[in-house]
C-alpha cells in the first residue's frame, strides 16, 4: 500500500507505526521511504547513526536496455546489502537520500 | 521505485510512504500497490490535497483509495472530513485523533511506538492498518 499525504500530514508517524503493528500481528513487512526527505527511519525506531552508514541504491540497478527497467538483482539482494532490520523486524530500504532527489 | 514495488513478494506487507507531491504519484512511483492512504488533516488545504491525489491513485487503477483522518480534535473536525469526502464520494479508513503523544515522541526523537504504544493515536493507527490490511 502507499500512504501519501502533505507534508506535515502526519503521513510518515502512520506509515511507520502501521509497519511496526502490522509486523508485530506476525506480517513480514517491508517499509520503503520514496520521499526525498527521508525520515520513516524515525517513525520505525532506527536510529539515525544507523541510517547515515547505509549505502544508497546503486545506480545500475535498473537495466533500461529493453526498453523498459528491470531489476539487476532481487529483491532479496537489494535488501541484503540496501536495507536496514528495525524494530518489530521491519525491513526498510530507503530509495533516495536528499542528494538525489527525483530519481527515486 | 515501480520495479521494487513489482517485486516484493505479495504475501508480504510492502509500504510505501511516498512524497508529498501528486507529481509523484501522476509519474507512476505507486502505480504498483494494491491501494493508497491520502493521509488528510481537517482543512481546505490538506483535504483537497488529498482529494487530488486519491483521483490520481484512482486514475492509475489502484484497487483501495481512501482518505485517513488525521489530527482530529472533536467531532467537528471529523465532521468537516467526513463532509468532504461524502461531497467527493470517498471512502474514509481511519480516524486518527490528534495526540499529545506523538508530538512528544516527535520532541524526543523516538518512534511513537517506543514512546506510548497506548496512545489514542497508535491504537488508532493500529485499526486502520488492520482495517485496511486484514485480521491476521
Amino acid at each position: 500500500m502507499a500512504v501519501a499525504g502533505k507534508g506535515g500530514s502526519g503521513k510518515t508517524s502512520i506509515s511507520g507505526t502501521m509497519a511496526r503493528l502490522l509486523a508485530r500481528d506476525g506480517r513480514k513487512v517491508l517499509a520503503i521511504d520514496g520521499d526525498s526527505s527521508p525520515n520513516l527511519a524515525l517513525t520505525l525506531g532506527i536510529p539515525q547513526d544507523r541510517m547515515s552508514s547505509m549505502p544508497t541504491l546503486p545506480r545500475d540497478l535498473l537495466d533500461r536496455s529493453g526498453g523498459g527497467a528491470v531489476l539487476t538483482k532481487t529483491l532479496e539482494e537489494i535488501c541484503a546489502s540496501h536495507s536496514v532490520r528495525g524494530p518489530d523486524d521491519v525491513t526498510l530500504l530507503v530509495m533516495a537520500h536528499p542528494q538525489h532527489a527525483g530519481t527515486g | 521505485m515501480r520495479s521494487v514495488i513489482e517485486t516484493a513478494p505479495a504475501e508480504d506487507v510492502c509500504i510505501l510512504d511516498t512524497e508529498a507531491s501528486p507529481e509523484h504519484l501522476s509519474r507512476g512511483t505507486a502505480r504498483y500497490a494494491d491501494g493508497l492512504l491520502a493521509v488528510v488533516e481537517p482543512y481546505f488545504k490538506s483535504l483537497e490535497t488529498g482529494r487530488r491525489m486519491a483521483a490520481l491513485a484512482k486514475d492509475l487503477g489502484l484497487e483501495r483509495v481512501a482518505l485517513v483522518a488525521n489530527k482530529i480534535r472533536d467531532e467537528r473536525d471529523l465532521a468537516a472530513v467526513e463532509e468532504f469526502a461524502s461531497q467527493h464520494g470517498l471512502e474514509i479508513a481511519g480516524v486518527v485523533p490528534f495526540d499529545e503523544q506523538l508530538i512528544g515522541a516527535e520532541r524526543a526523537g523516538v518512534a511513537p511506538l517506543d514512546f506510548d504504544e497506548r496512545s489514542p493515536a497508535v491504537e488508532a493507527i493500529g485499526k486502520l492498518a488492520r482495517d485496511f490490511v486484514g485480521e491476521r
